[in-house]
Parts: C-alpha cells; sequence; structure tokens
C-alpha cells in the first residue's frame, strides 16, 4: 500500500496490514528507510509473536568483473539494529537449510560431502553440521586465506577449515568415473 | 538557570536539523535566550569533524585542493551544516573540467531517503581506504510523540558498516567529540557542569565518559528499571550507565533552583 505523505511521521499513520505476523528480509535492491519503517512498527506491535527472519547475512554479493554490490546481510543487519532484536537466519552457514534437506532426502551426514567456494558460508555450515567439507578455489577464497586460518589458536577460525581442497570442482570427474 | 548565573548548554543526537533552525524551535516552545551557539547538534560537530580532518586544523587544506568532497546520507539540515564548514558535497557544484574532486567521507546521518543505491554509492566510495567513514550518532530509534519508533543512523550505519566491511567514526553521544567542541567555544568546567538526558546509553554514558555528574529524566526514552539493571549489573561497563541523580521531569529541578 502507498505510504500517506512524504515524512516518517505520516508513514508512522499509515496503516498495519492486522495479518502481519512475520517480517522477511530478503536481498532488496529498492529497500528504503520507508520501508525500514514499517518493518519496525510492525516487530513493535507484534512484540516477540511477529517473526523476525532474514534469508542469509551475505556482507556483499559480487558482480562480473570484480566489483560488488551491498548483500542482503546490511539490510537484515538494518532492521536487527532499528528493533534491536537478533533475526532468525535461513541461509549458510545456519544449518537451517542442511535441516531441510536432510529431512527431505534422508541424508546422512557421514555420508555426506559439502562442496563450496566460500569459507564463512558454504564450509562453515557443512564444519557445523558434521559433514565432510570439500572447497573449491574457483571462487573468491585463496588457499593462503585458509592456511591462516589452520594455523590460528581460535576455535571459531578452526571452523572454517575444510578437510579437503581441489582448484575446480572438475578436478573430481577422473575420479567419479571409475 | 541563566538568573542563577549558570550556563545552558544543548547537546543533540539529532542530524537532522541545524543549529539555526533548532534556535527557532527552542524559540517556539518558549525558550527564551537559547541562541544558535548555544546547541550544538550532532549535525555541526560532525561538519566540524569533517572539516578538521579534511581541511587542517588551519582551516585550508595543505594540499590547496580544498580537501575533497563528502558524501553525505542524510536530509538539508544536515547538508547545510556540512556546507556552512566550507567542505563540498559529492553530487553538488559546479562540474569540473577533468576528474572530479575525489570523495573523502562517507558521512552516515539520519536519512528518512535512504536507500539501497545510496548505500552501494557509499560502498563504492569507501572502497578507498583513505576515504573516511563517519556517522553522526549511533542511536538505533527515535520516539514519536505518539509512542511509536522511527529508525536511527544506528541502523543506517549498521548496514554501511556491513557493506563496507569499515567500522564508523561516531561523533556524536556518548563519544566525546561533541562535548570538546563545547569546550572549545565555551570552556566548561566538567567538575561544575551537569548532564541532563533521556537517554541512558548516550546522555548519561555521555556525562560519564566527559566527567560529569548526571542526571536522567523518566519523560523520554529511558526508563527507571532500565537504570536499576544497569545498576544491579555485574558489569563495569553498565556501572557507566548509571546516572548520579534522576528526576520525573527537569520541571522537578525549578523549585530548587529558585533557591
Amino acid at each position: 500500500a502507498a505510504l500517506p505523505g512524504p515524512a516518517p511521521a505520516d508513514w508512522a499513520q499509515a496503516p498495519l496490514d492486522p495479518a502481519v505476523r512475520a517480517v522477511l528480509v530478503g536481498f532488496d535492491e529498492h529497500f528504503s528507510y520507508a520501508k525500514l519503517c514499517q518493518a519496525l512498527r510492525y516487530l513493535l506491535r507484534g512484540g516477540p509473536e511477529c517473526l523476525l527472519v532474514g534469508t542469509n547475512r551475505d556482507h556483499r554479493l559480487p558482480l562480473e568483473g570484480g566489483t560488488a554490490i551491498p548483500g542482503t546481510g546490511c539490510l537484515v543487519k538494518a532492521v536487527e539494529t532499528a528493533a534491536q532484536r537478533e533475526a532468525f537466519i535461513i541461509g549458510k552457514p545456519s544449518r537451517y537449510m542442511f535441516d531441510c534437506v536432510a529431512s527431505e532426502f534422508n541424508i546422512d551426514p557421514s555420508r555426506t560431502i559439502m562442496v563450496g567456494d566460500r569459507l564463512d558460508t558454504d564450509i562453515l555450515m557443512g564444519n557445523s553440521c558434521g559433514l565432510t567439507t570439500l572447497l573449491t578455489l574457483t571462487g573468491v577464497t585463496t588457499l593462503d586465506e585458509v592456511k591462516g586460518h589452520q594455523e590460528s589458536d581460535c576455535p571459531a577460525r578452526q571452523s572454517l577449515v575444510p578437510d579437503y581442497y581441489v582448484d575446480s570442482i572438475a578436478d573430481l570427474l577422473p575420479a567419479l568415473g571409475d | 538557570l541563566r538568573r542563577s548565573g549558570k550556563a545552558a548548554l544543548f547537546v543533540s543526537n539529532n542530524s537532522r536539523r541545524s543549529v539555526a533552525e533548532l534556535e527557532r524551535r527552542f524559540s517556539r516552545l518558549g525558550f527564551r535566550g537559547v541562541r544558535a551557539e548555544h546547541v550544538f547538534s550532532s549535525a555541526l560537530c560532525s561538519a566540524l569533524f569533517l572539516r578538521q580532518r579534511l581541511l587542517g586544523a588551519g582551516g585550508g587544506g595543505g594540499n590547496g585542493n580544498g580537501g575533497g568532497r563528502v558524501f553525505v546520507l542524510g536530509g538539508e539540515g544536515l547538508r547545510g551544516e556540512v556546507r556552512d564548514a566550507g567542505l563540498r558535497l559529492a553530487g553538488e557544484g559546479e562540474p569540473t573540467a577533468g576528474a572530479a574532486e575525489p570523495v573523502r567521507a562517507v558521512l552516515v546521518g539520519y536519512d528518512d531517503q535512504f536507500t539501497f543505491a545510496k548505500l552501494a554509492q557509499a560502498c563504492g566510495y569507501l572502497r578507498d581506504p583513505q576515504c573516511l567513514l563517519v556517522a553522526t550518532d549511533p542511536d538505533p530509534w527515535h520516539p514519536l510523540s505518539d509512542g511509536q519508533r522511527t529508525p536511527g543512523t544506528g541502523s543506517l550505519t549498521a548496514a554501511v558498516e556491513t557493506a563496507s566491511g569499515r567500522k564508523a567514526l561516531v561523533v556524536g553521544k556518548p563519544n566525546t567529540y561533541m562535548f570538546d567542541c563545547i569546550v572549545e567555544r565555551f570552556g566548561v568546567d566538567p567538575s561544575r557542569t551537569l548532564m541532563v538526558g533521556d537517554r541512558l546509553e548516550t546522555d548519561i554514558l555521555f556525562g560519564k565518559n566527559c566527567g560529569l555528574s548526571t542526571i536522567l529524566t523518566l519523560t523520554g526514552v529511558s526508563r527507571l528499571e532500565e537504570a536499576q539493571a544497569y545498576m544491579a549489573s555485574d558489569s563495569a561497563a553498565a556501572k557507566d550507565l548509571v546516572p548520579n541523580y534522576y528526576v520525573d521531569s527537569i520541571a522537578d529541578l525549578i523549585p530548587g533552583l529558585d533557591e
């Protein structure tokens, strides 16, 4: 519904949909202060009865050519800060998506390998869910980064270290063809 | 206060309005004698901070090119303070032949016209590690007159920090820069100064950080239970948010002042 008037004081008077019971923050290239306002209003009206869910926390979305645009994580942080509460995050490295996949496909973690190119999402989720993890170096992650985490004393950084790595998943094809 | 020979200064995290506008508002509310120079807003102090950092202490850049431009996420009140400080805003002014002056700072303030596009633009400027990231204040939300809340600068700053991977320099309370501005202009003695405010996390902590005595008034954001919770907490940081005194309203102080 269109917001009445140009200013936040007007927006705070717009009627709220009585049926809304959750605020879901995803990637939104049309994110605005006005939307942030409305999200805050629903969260305050509903209190803990109104869910706050974020699709993921990615800081940046890489574009072809090496630049990047802000990721969903930025918008989630804006809502969390205004509402002073934490969102439930669906995407990696949260285990929620793995739980969805595992229950639907009867997956045995001990016989599953997670392949990905990002340490703080793919590998972290795999490690947290008890999977074997394989890093491919075709993405943003460098081997030096991995070594840095491996050599650190910090347990949180240790959970970013994959069990194996390949330059590219194509490297697995010969083995799979056997 | 003025009759008792005590100076009254106002320090606000509000980055929407210029101090000239605030002076008019005070006047409309019946505060006689409050001049613009008695009012320190985070908009004004952010502009002063940027002037210091970009143009240098002497007010003129040693490199002679005016110190670069500032990309401001905020309204006309904030933009005006930045211009009044002698800085140029990104996206304004005469187009120059050849390359435009680099953007040397991104300033995040209260911006009710904030959009994803502006967030992306800010990140573009912040890829240059020499470009400063400054926020007017950390406030996560502000109360509206009907009891609702509107998102504050803090929520927008969180988005910019997350996207850029940088931490913002925050000018407003509870950080002490605004007190430095006050001392520079009026030379106040912290031991003879009382900070009055309604928000524990900004006003009261600011008072503590600046060595002032503090009074919490219960007419605004913070509730007595919150102050009591901080008092009961084991954390040393929490103690700094406990005011020395509290009143239901600053009107309660008036009888004491007349004595």
